[in-house]
């Protein structure tokens, strides 16, 4: 199974493709709804899968690949890494980012949270708490995709993928005990 | 009325709920109307059931009336306890024309030949199904009300559906049964379960069944498209070839309610590594159970939703296709316990 590359196909004008992959199939419904609705100047085509790879016939451009990850299951983290493998390298180049619901509640394992975050810091991806129950989470977190979107789309005119992640990028810091501080 | 009686009477009082009580008082047709309305449904029920019984006291009431009513009650709520299955093998030419009363008359006749203190009384079910239910006794004691077997069969049909048999009267029964409904034999289906009407469907075929087709349009028909054009899901063929997939293997629709599938292994203990578990020749005996309250309904979603591989393991799909959970897997053969792929 070849990778997913994100320059294989040529881009169409004023169009933004976003990939949500969960392996839930809870959240991505909602976000994908709210994130078609938020936006009216882009067409924006939302792309739903469990996880990676794709079917080999008929893959479409990708402008971004969002990872959706629910802390309260192990297995949700387990198929994101799995998936992950999928991709060509040139996709963390600004143009992957994680969601992660329920970080709030804190009877989960703190490890998957610390784990994940190790993760998106050595890809150099953003990652983004999510509020998935109520609506307004919903919304911010539609809006703040599509921000990342329209950048990784280069439909914003002097921004790049690459120059946002390096902003926004997740970032560990070194302290062996930082967990424990908050 | 005797003591006895009276002890079954109050301890099938026990057992029906309170707002139920008045409605099988009724469906027993054994209170007039008038006694009926005399009895007070609000009151406490160990006061409900004193006035009952001398009530019953004053109609001159036997144990025959009193089992009545708790074979009314079970028919309405079968899912009390666990039924098991049998299935009557070889039918004899006299089999497909048996008629009720005659099978009727020829169980009891070959019960009471078989054991001197056993009362057997059967009621005939709406849907054509017998019930009879058996209360045994010993040689020197009287039959046992308290703990009574019940049987369900439908005639012209080789299943007989038992429950609350103990080991020792299970020769009798499936001995009379044999001889009463003109049959060779008789065995064990291996299924077993709280809901009747489940276990009848499933083995009577009687819920609705997917079979493989090569274009299946009705199910691309049925998927709920997406609210937006905007919105693709990527994995929609896949989606669809496990619904598909799972209908075909557990049916779609309400599914039979069946609540446990339990799969005994004699199987060697097969690993990677060097353990010493993997080097023993004896079997590795295991149970593995599932359990739910509606396992098929459970084992499908587990299916269509990509959590197990999609062509369904025939260890599961065995439970509809055979109709029966319980399970014995063993190796096949002695010599060939490498080969993947167990024996059912």
């Amino acid at each position: 199974m070849s990778l997913l590359k994100p320059l294989n196909k040529l881009p169409e004008l004023n169009t933004a493709n976003v990939l949500l992959v969960e392996n839930e199939e809870l959240f991505q419904k909602k976000l994908a709804d709210a994130i078609v609705l938020l936006e009216n100047n882009v067409n924006v085509i939302v792309r739903l899968a469990r996880s990676l790879p794709l079917p080999l016939e008929s893959r479409p451009r990708i402008d971004l690949v969002v990872f959706i990850v629910h802390l309260n299951s192990e297995q949700s983290l387990l198929s994101a890494e799995a998936s992950l493998k999928h991709l060509d390298s040139s996709y963390f180049l600004g143009k992957v980012c994680f969601l992660v619901t329920g970080a709030r509640c804190g009877t989960l394992p703190y490890e998957r949270l610390t784990s994940l975050k190790k993760l998106a810091a050595t890809l150099n991806s953003p990652l983004l708490m999510t509020e998935d129950r109520t609506t307004e989470g919903v919304n911010t977190v539609a809006q703040r995709v599509l921000a990342v979107l329209r950048v990784a789309a280069g439909l914003v005119p002097m921004a790049t993928g690459l120059y946002l992640s390096s902003l926004t990028r997740c970032t560990v810091p070194t302290d062996p005990d930082w967990q424990n501080q908050d | 009325m005797d003591d006895s009686t009276k002890q079954v009477l109050r301890q099938i009082i026990r057992r029906i709920p309170l707002n139920k009580l008045q409605n099988m008082l009724s469906k027993w047709e054994h209170l007039s109307k008038k006694q009926l309305r005399s009895l007070e449904f609000t009151q406490p029920k160990w006061l409900l059931c004193d006035n009952l019984l001398s009530i019953c006291e004053e109609n001159d009431l036997s144990m025959k009336h009193v089992t009545e009513l708790e074979i009314i009650y079970r028919i309405d709520h079968p899912a009390q306890g666990s039924w098991n299955v049998c299935q009557l093998i070889d039918p004899e030419e006299e089999a497909v024309t048996a008629d009720l009363l005659h099978f009727k008359q020829l169980f009891k006749a070959h019960l009471r030949g078989l054991i001197s203190h056993v009362s057997v009384k059967t009621k005939k079910h709406e849907d054509g199904a017998i019930w009879i239910r058996i209360a045994w006794g010993d040689n020197f004691t009287q039959p046992n009300h308290l703990k009574p077997t019940y049987v369900v069969h439908h005639l012209q049909t080789p299943y007989v559906f038992v429950s609350g048999l103990t080991m020792k009267h299970k020769p009798l029964l499936h001995q009379a049964l044999v001889l009463s409904a003109h049959y060779g034999g008789i065995k064990d289906v291996h299924l077993s379960g709280r809901c009747l009407t489940a276990l009848r469907d499933l083995l009577m075929r009687q819920y609705k069944q997917v079979f493989p087709v090569k274009h299946p349009r009705l199910l691309l028909e049925r998927s709920p498209l997406p609210s937006n054009p905007n919105i693709q899901m990527e994995h929609a063929k896949h989606a669809e070839n496990r619904l598909q997939m799972a209908a075909e293997a557990f049916g779609e629709g309400i599914l039979p309610k069946l609540e446990t599938a339990v799969y005994k292994l004699e199987t060697r203990f097969r690993e990677n590594g060097n353990g010493m578990l993997g080097r023993r020749e004896e079997p590795f005996r295991g149970v593995v159970k599932f359990a739910s309250s509606n396992l098929l309904e459970s084992l499908k979603y587990c299916v269509s939703s990509g959590m197990a591989s999609a062509p369904v393991t025939p260890l599961l799909s065995s439970i509809t296709q055979k109709g029966r959970n319980y399970f014995v897997i063993t190796d096949k053969g002695p010599g060939a316990s490498h080969t993947p792929g167990p024996n059912i």
